[in-house]
């Protein structure tokens, strides 16, 4: 037991110290920024998971969530100066109030239904940005997109001059993502979801209210993606309608988490870091090859993924962990860790 | 309303033409175990989810406890204190049976230990100990069974409603899941039990309901219902003479 | 342009919405698969036409005997070999949304394969049908537009009939209606799913060939397109074949007469609302069945 609990912690410890020195190796712009865009994807994944995952509803519009977190920061902050640390949070609650508003009439819709709603309702939202110009006082900028204004080095306002605190933060909004989301599966709710994910009719007939127990974890969902919008907006200093709330910003996150396990903890953290690295190496080496050989291969991944490891590299790696552990047995222990690590 | 802690009046669903339940009345005393037999399609499975709140009645009132619940959603009728299990178990799969147990368990409060506590205590109340860290959907029809019971125990229920708990067992399987219903309702919990088996259901229950065509057609003690030469010659036919010989 | 030019033009574009989400609408009909790839497969089948049509010059419309087989073998092979075993693995899943990643991954697949293979510039197959028009009755209509509207009438009546009253029809309806009693009645139902796809894709290549004279090609056109498919095929009933074509006329209509008075964008989100709208209050759609699912 005791020996166990030591080789736990002193994993964790050692993600945690690689963690904090990557940078202290790092040191080209380049490299460490593409590192900090894994971290970045491994969190909207794991907020995406919050949701979708635990409670196994096919999100494929929260980019809208990314978008609407963005937006308000960068237009509260270029337009009334208030610094995005601040803004972030006003970002997320208008995220929070959004995805009440969405959630109370697509959770009534099955599967494929909700999953199409929420397509729908993505592509609705890029299109009304791109045809916004102004929000009363507020610049919105329209299609061409709204550049986030300069301030120099001015860390009160989410501005750095170097790489290094962006990758701290990123690192940062990870680690409480992953807290979040541990503390969410152990949870009353994390019980919930995971039991109407299986069969809302009988969560029902335990006293669940399934709508509640979905809104409320939407609402988490949408608070951290959100985050993740503002920071990922602070970061490239320029908001893209297609790019922060197109399909391509829903759909990534969507195939990080499966990839890496969905409805685990941490799946979509695993998924995140590999498959965006995976993909950033190819690009890299082979980008001038064949122009979309990066995400041809992307998308191989994915299908093979979903065609032979459904449940996601956790699967793997679950294994290996076990393992490590020197669990064998399908003990309590063996429990105790699954539920940490694992489905 | 003296005693009674579950009532029905004139309750009736109508599925756009089809009566599916007529007018039906009956009562759960506090304590009681009460049956309701009937043939398929009799409306047994209709009136649960009458009263479990799945179906809103066209006419007609359920009172708990004094307190009318006609029209409230599932949850909120299992709120009010009354649990049920599923004619098609619905275990939930991937998690295990602990977990399972625990979900009803969190009704009551949010602290995981105490709904680990109550659903230890659900779980060995079922005999489920043995399976306890098994995943829900690896388990053999009998233990799902009494899975299902469990889960619908740990949300603490003052009735409950089993539909079918005994359906597809072999007969020392029956034997032990009739020990612990009345294990159970000897814990001081009133059932409400549909059945096909009917020995069992005598075994168990000290008032039977009889439906037919969503209508009741007779009630009382065990005795009286199957000595009831309309209810022989109606519906139960060759199958009760079957069950007794 | 006068009113009756805009509402042939409506329709024609419609129709070919339509036909473009007949595909889909069948494939969710008998699979019950939302097929994500829908789009992607549009778009191959355009750049096939369009490549096929450059070094042979035949006439796009003809090329239709010649590509529309390919693209039956291309569906097939993707049911066989890609959705089936994601859907055996998913049999006991309550909402197998499995297979609807694998057909979105697939997409990206998909459209990164015809990027690096073609290139990402927008082509156009300018025939002599480009630039005539037909008049009748005082409308004049682009006579592509119109052999459009033409050929989506008849493929989806014909397909209509096909459905009605045939053997493999009916095969394929009673496999969409109850998959497991299908099975019972001796229909080998994981064939019929892969010629139901099979027979999906290949409609897509008809509705390619009807946009080729017309509409530039590129990488990601099949989005455009996929996007207006879903909304056509909720509006119309999941699953119905009468509803795929209405809807996708009504989805047209909207589009040509709101251009009249208002931005194009603007139009798109009136059409996205309308969807919504059908989505939360008739799931079932407008023509649809009203079985659950």
């Amino acid at each position: 037991m005791d020996a166990v609990k030591t080789k736990k912690i002193s994993l964790i410890v050692l993600f945690l110290v690689i963690g904090f020195i990557i940078p202290q190796f790092v040191t080209k712009p380049y490299y460490l920024h593409v590192i900090t865009m894994c971290l970045l994807w491994a969190y909207l994944a794991s907020s995406w998971n919050l949701f979708c995952g635990f409670a196994g509803q096919l999100s494929l519009g929260h980019g809208v969530f990314t978008a609407v977190g963005a937006y308000v920061a960068v237009m509260l902050f270029n337009d009334y100066n208030i610094s995005p640390w601040i803004g972030m949070f006003a970002g997320a609650g208008a995220a929070v109030l959004l995805s009440i508003l969405i959630g109370y009439p697509t959770f009534k819709l099955r599967g494929a239904y909700y999953a199409l709603a929420t397509v729908a309702i993505g592509s609705g939202v890029v299109v009304l940005i791109e045809n916004t110009q102004a929000l009363g006082p507020f610049r919105v900028g329209g299609a061409e997109g709204l550049i986030v204004k300069l301030m120099g080095n001015a860390p009160a306002f989410f501005q750095f001059m170097s790489k290094q605190p962006y990758y701290y933060i990123a690192l940062v909004m990870l680690i409480i993502v992953v807290l979040f989301a541990f503390w969410l599966k152990n949870s009353r709710l994390g019980y919930y979801l995971s039991a109407l994910k299986e069969d809302p009719e009988a969560a029902e007939a335990l006293g669940i209210n399934v709508r509640n127990a979905k809104l409320v974890a939407a609402a988490y969902s949408a608070f951290f993606t959100a985050i993740g919008g503002v920071y990922y907006a602070m970061l490239i200093r320029y908001l893209e309608p297609n790019a922060i709330a197109g399909p391509m910003m829903s759909n990534e996150m969507v195939f990080l988490a499966v990839v890496g396990g969905s409805g685990t903890v941490l799946g979509p953290v695993v998924g995140g870091i590999t498959l965006h690295a995976i993909s950033e190496v190819i690009q890299f080496y082979f980008g001038d090859l064949a122009q979309g050989l990066h995400l041809f291969i992307y998308g191989l991944i994915v299908v093979f993924m979903i065609m032979f490891k459904p449940q996601g590299i956790i699967e793997i790696l679950q294994k290996y962990y076990n393992r490590f552990l020197g669990i064998t047995d399908r003990g309590e222990d063996e429990k105790s860790v699954k539920r940490t690590a694992g489905s | 309303m003296s005693n009674a802690l579950l009532e029905v009046n004139e309750l009736t669903i109508n599925f756009g033409g089809l009566i599916a339940v007529n007018q039906l009345d009956m009562k759960v005393n506090t304590g009681e175990a009460v049956g309701l037999i009937g043939p398929n399609g009799a409306g047994k499975t209709s009136a649960f989810n009458l009263i479990s709140g799945v179906y809103k009645p066209t006419h007609g009132q359920v009172f708990f406890d004094g307190e009318n619940i006609t029209g409230l959603t599932p949850y909120q009728v299992n709120r009010k204190g009354i649990g049920r299990t599923f004619q098609v178990v619905k275990p939930f799969g991937s998690m295990t049976v602990l977990e399972n147990v625990m979900v009803g368990g969190f009704v009551h409060t949010s602290k995981r230990s105490k709904s680990r506590e109550i659903a230890m205590q659900v779980i060995e109340q079922v005999d489920l100990k043995r399976k306890i860290n098994s995943l829900a959907k690896n388990l053999t029809l009998s233990d799902r069974k009494r899975l299902e019971v469990a889960k619908a125990l740990a949300t603490q229920p003052k009735l409950l409603l089993l539909d079918e708990v005994l359906a597809g067992l072999n007969p020392t399987e029956i034997e032990e899941a009739v020990k612990m219903i009345k294990s159970i309702n000897k814990s001081g919990i009133s059932i409400l039990m549909i059945e096909h088996v009917l020995q069992a259901t005598m075994a168990i229950c000290s008032h039977i309901v009889v439906l037919d065509y969503g209508k009741k057609i007779a009630e009382g003690t065990p005795q009286e219902v199957t000595s009831n030469p309309e209810v022989i010659k109606a519906y139960l036919g060759d199958d009760y003479e079957a069950v007794n010989n | 342009m006068d009113s009756l030019s805009v509402i042939v033009n409506g329709i024609s574009m419609g129709a070919i919405y339509g036909l473009i989400a007949l595909g889909l609408t069948l494939i969710f009909g008998i699979m019950k698969i939302i097929n994500f790839a829908h789009g992607a497969l549009l778009m191959l089948s355009m750049m096939c036409s369009y490549w096929t049509w450059k070094y042979t010059g035949i006439n796009p419309y003809l090329l239709i005997i010649m590509i529309a087989p390919v693209m039956f073998v291309i569906g097939y092979s993707t049911e066989r070999f890609f959705i089936k075993p994601v859907l055996d693995a998913q049999k006991d899943v309550r909402e197998p949304i499995a297979v609807l990643l694998l057909t979105a991954a697939f997409a990206i697949v998909l459209e990164n394969l015809s990027l690096m293979l073609f290139g990402a510039d927008y082509v156009m197959a300018k025939t002599t049908v480009t630039d005539a028009t037909i008049a009748f009755g005082g409308v004049t209509l682009s006579a592509a537009r119109f052999y459009a509207l033409i050929i989506a009438l008849v493929i989806s009546g014909g397909f209509y009939l096909f459905l009605q009253y045939t053997e493999l029809g009916r095969k394929l309806r009673s496999c969409g209606q109850d998959r497991n009693t299908a099975s019972l009645m001796g229909i080998d139902v994981p064939k019929t799913f892969a010629i139901a796809f099979g027979i999906g894709t290949a409609l897509l290549a008809v509705a390619a060939i009807t946009l080729l004279p017309f509409y530039y090609v590129h990488p990601t056109v099949g989005n455009v397109f996929m996007t207006k498919a879903f909304i056509v095929v909720v509006l119309g009933g999941l699953g119905s074949v009468p509803g795929a074509l209405l809807g996708g006329i009504i989805i047209g209509l909207i589009e040509s007469i709101g251009a009249q008075y208002m931005t194009a964008t603007l139009t798109t989100v009136i059409v996205y609302a309308i969807f919504l709208l059908i989505l939360f209050i008739k799931p079932s759609g407008l023509f649809g069945s009203r079985l659950e699912w």
